[in-house]
């Protein structure tokens, strides 16, 4: 982190220590406050689904209860779950100063996020339906759209958290990312932030998985 | 101009080996507004290009005559063309390889604004700088719908070149000029006012000004497109009729959602996190609670927006049918969406104005605030509550009857705590020895006009009331009397009040007399005749009428034109006392005790020395034995402490 003597004046240790805290709160607000800009994001996509399902408009809802893929429906379930998982372990492990680990958990859960997305892209390749067709296989659509985005955020997040615990680990010694030291606790502070984000993600796609292919 | 390499801090920097960012580089040979129009257009001409060669053989565009993917890709990557060209995606793309954010140096000279600054006063002024510029491209086209409206039957634009500035009027005032109000005083003012000597994510609020600008070029980009027919509201079907001018709109809304996302994001965890020692929720100045309130709502009403504006896209791009009812969507799906974020924002523009009136009454009545924590779980209520009106848009459209009393109900109820608001201003200002400056008399004129719109407000949330004037000119005027009459003119009493700490230079009053009479009669005279115009059966969007309105709709043209003309006068205020006969400010003007007041003008880069320690609100005007405000640390004497409440 750049500390604010970059701004051309000194910090008393106090004054220093206060603008830790800060920043290290404004991280978990912060993701947090993300989390819940998301869930709005989401429930438009909820709302829009089942707004269209009650209406039923010329009985076009889904006619033929038409589904997207399942087979790619539930290999992007389990891969974004897995991402959850691993992202939730590792942190775990990091609590309890096992670095190492958080790092390989990272890549697997990157793995995994990245294996979701390529799939959900590639569905979009074999719908069994016109996009316009009816009103299911166009919020089927925004779902894919969305879910697009949610992967992309989660991989990006991701990807940046392990660069900078690699850069940090090269830069000052690994066991720096677990000391006090201010530019280790808001990696921290940040990699606890993108876990309730990856965890967030997987459970809202668990959700939606439910509602476009077992509804 | 002088260079970073000649600031102190910036010797230390050079001295450490480190340079300054890219965007923060003296001379063209860096990022700054001129490659980010370079960015732009490239990014354009590659996504429409790209758009080009993809779909042009698609069969529902080969004869179409229009490419929505075309145009949908082309103003997609001329945003992303503006951010690299500006500077906005560096950290982002140096985060990839682990790099830590680059130092917060600031260059500079003029041409800091025309960068991705990371200091929270210049984004502040680049924002005051961009709203006004919004406003005033909003104000021509006004100019031009009431030069229409001078005569019934001769004509200056034909119906369609009409109803097409009326849409790119009511879109860049809502969408721009008014919503993003948070922008301006929110972003240079809350760090200050809370003792916070940054913003929590600076980068993030340097992002929301940059991409507001590329939102109204979009916005303004439907023009050579033929524009939008819809209105501001876009509703469908007109919206899945309309001709190519339809992508700017959608896709416009969505980059000014991200925008309004943005900086309310940063704003709300700034508040929350970087309050002083000693501030607590019940020192908060009563800005910083709107500001706040303002916040949440743009945090969490706004993903709607985006997420409708999304679903318009892929309606015209890949042919999805969200709002084509023939193909299992609703029209109504949008309606829903769009008013679900659309009441919310009516907030986003309320609150604000009453929050700079509530800082702006103590000072000149030198009376404590009425009522403070009254109006702060207002203006809490407020945000809550209007997440469950939006409905009460569509009691003519789209709502099931049986619903209607319910959101009557609950539209009538969020007047309680508007009221409240609205109480602590008339509170504070009852038998005070009222202090008529500038500021003041905005701030009067604000409740004057309020009261109007808020009262007409209620007749409308009435069903049967509503059913009899809606889309008529009634509804029009309600709504200009509270965004134009109430956070306008909050607007103005704002930048006449705290422009002398964010330029160092007082505005001449005398010229800002002008400006206030003149705006203040000439916008009733404009907007009150149009109240009788819509109960006489005027209807909204139309650019003809009956031929007995003639009177009154000239009336309210040429009133509209000397309105117009009282913004000149406060530019010419602005330049005059900006440039040409400058008059530098004191440290307070006003003798105020609000933090932000304590500071030197021009105000530091640090914003404060040793950060404060807050000891109580800044209300305590004229009270004997008033606490102290705050300890602003060893640059006051030291057993004095620095603000005294008492009469200053
Ligand atoms: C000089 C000041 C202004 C004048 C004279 C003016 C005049 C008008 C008129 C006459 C119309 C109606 C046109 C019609 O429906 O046929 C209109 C529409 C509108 N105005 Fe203004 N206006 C002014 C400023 C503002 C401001 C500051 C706002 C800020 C919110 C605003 C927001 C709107 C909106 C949202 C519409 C509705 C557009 C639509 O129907 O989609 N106006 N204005």
């Amino acid at each position: 982190m750049k500390t604010i003597q970059d701004q051309g004046y000194t910090s008393t240790p106090e004054e220093a220590e206060f603008e830790l805290r800060a920043h290290i709160g404004s991280i978990w607000s912060g993701g947090r406050l993300f989390i819940g800009m998301y869930t709005f994001l989401l429930a438009s996509l909820v709302f829009a689904y089942f707004y269209l399902r009650s209406a039923n408009n010329g009985l076009l809802w889904r006619p033929d209860h038409i589904t997207a893929p399942t087979h790619y429906g539930w290999a992007v379930f389990l891969a974004t779950v897995a991402t959850g998982i691993m992202a939730v372990t590792g942190q775990r492990r990091l609590r309890g100063g096992a670095l190492i680990d958080w790092q390989v958990a990272g890549w697997t859960a990157l793995t995994t996020s990245v294996i979701a997305l390529i799939l959900q892209i590639w569905e979009l390749s074999s719908l069994p339906f016109y996009p316009g067709s009816s009103g299911y296989a166009s919020t089927f659509i925004g779902f894919s759209v969305f879910n697009i985005m949610t992967l992309v955020i989660t991989s990006f997040w991701l990807e940046t958290a392990l660069a900078r615990s690699h850069r940090l680990g090269r830069e000052r010694g690994r066991n720096a990312l677990l000391s006090t030291d201010a530019d280790a606790q808001s990696w921290r502070a940040n990699v606890s932030a993108m876990t309730y984000f990856v965890g967030f993600a997987a459970l809202s796609g668990a959700f939606l998985f439910a509602m476009f292919y077992q509804l | 101009m002088s260079t970073v390499h000649e600031r102190p801090h910036d010797i230390a920097l050079a001295a450490s080996g480190t340079k300054p960012p890219l965007t923060q580089r003296p001379g063209l040979l860096s990022q700054h507004l001129g490659t980010a129009l370079v960015g732009a257009i490239i990014g354009y001409a590659i996504g429409h290009w790209l758009g080009n060669t993809i779909s042009s053989h698609y069969p529902y565009i080969a004869n179409s005559g229009q490419n929505a993917i075309a145009d949908t890709l082309g103003l997609m990557l001329g945003v992303v063309g503006w951010l690299l060209g500006i500077g906005a995606l560096n950290y982002p793309l140096a985060k990839l390889v682990g790099r830590q954010p680059s130092s917060e140096v600031e260059i500079q000279g003029w041409s800091k604004y025309f960068r991705y600054s990371t200091n929270h006063k210049t984004v502040g002024l680049q924002y005051v700088v961009g709203v006004l510029l919004f406003m005033f491209t909003g104000g021509l086209l006004a100019m031009a719908i009431r030069t229409e409206l001078l005569s019934p039957t001769t004509h200056v634009f034909s119906p369609d070149t009409y109803i097409k500035i009326v849409s790119e009027h009511g879109t860049v005032m809502m969408m721009m000029a008014t919503s993003i109000v948070v922008g301006p005083l929110g972003n240079y003012l809350v760090p200050l006012m809370i003792g916070s000597r940054r913003m929590a994510f600076p980068r993030i609020e340097a992002f929301s000004f940059w991409i507001f600008v590329a939102g109204y070029m979009v916005i303004f980009s439907a023009m050579p497109f033929g524009g939008f027919p819809t209105g501001w509201t876009g509703y469908a079907p007109l919206q899945t009729q309309a001709g190519p001018g339809m992508v700017s709109y959608l896709f416009g809304f969505a980059v000014i959602g991200l925008g309004m996302m943005a900086a309310g994001f940063n704003i709300a965890v700034t508040i929350i996190n970087y309050r002083a020692p000693g501030m607590t929720w019940s020192r908060v100045p009563i800005f910083v609670w709107s500001i706040l309130a303002t916040a949440a709502l743009l945090t969490l009403a706004t993903p709607t927006l985006f997420a409708a504006g999304v679903f318009g896209l892929l309606d015209r791009t890949v042919q999805t049918a969200f709002y084509v009812t023939e193909h299992g969507g609703s029209s109504y799906l949008w309606e829903n969406l769009f008013w679900f974020f659309g009441h919310p924002e009516v907030y986003i523009m309320a609150l604000p104005g009453f929050g700079i009136a509530g800082e702006i009454l103590p000072v000149f009545t030198r009376k404590p605030l009425f009522a403070y924590k009254v109006g702060a779980a207002g203006m809490i209520g407020v945000s809550l509550l209007s997440f469950f009106v939006w409905q009460h848009h569509l009691f003519q459209s789209g709502i099931n009857p049986d619903m209607r009393p319910l959101f009557m109900l609950t539209t009538e109820l969020i007047s309680i705590p508007t009221g409240f608001i609205y109480l602590v201003g008339m509170g504070t200002m009852y038998k005070a020895k009222i202090r008529f400056d500038l500021p003041m008399l905005f701030v009067m004129a604000l409740y004057f006009n309020f009261l109007i719109g808020g009262v007409t407000g209620v007749f409308l949330s009435d069903v049967p009331v509503n059913v009899t004037v809606h889309g008529g000119f009634f509804v029009l005027s309600h709504f200009h009397y509270t965004i134009m009459g109430g956070l306008l003119f909050a607007f103005m009493a704002g930048l006449y009040y705290w422009l002398p700490k964010m330029t160092g230079r007082m505005m001449n009053r005398r010229i800002g007399l002008w400006h206030f009479w003149t705006m203040f009669i000439f916008f009733n005279l404009t907007f009150f005749p149009m109240f009788i115009i819509g109960l006489l059966g005027q209807p909204r969007r139309v650019f003809t009428y009956a031929k007995n309105l003639q009177g009154l709709n000239d009336f309210s043209s040429i009133s509209a034109f000397v309105l117009g003309f009282s913004f000149l006068i406060f530019f010419f205020n602005l330049v005059w006392s900006l440039y040409i006969n400058p008059v530098k400010a004191p440290d307070n003007p006003w003798d105020s005790l609000g933090l932000e007041w304590q500071t030197a003008t021009p105000v530091p880069a640090h914003n404060f020395d040793r950060i404060p320690v807050v000891l109580a609100d800044p209300y305590h005007y004229s009270e004997v034995n008033a606490p102290a405000v705050a300890d602003l640390g060893p640059s006051s004497p030291p057993d004095e402490p620095s603000l005294s409440g008492a009469p200053v």
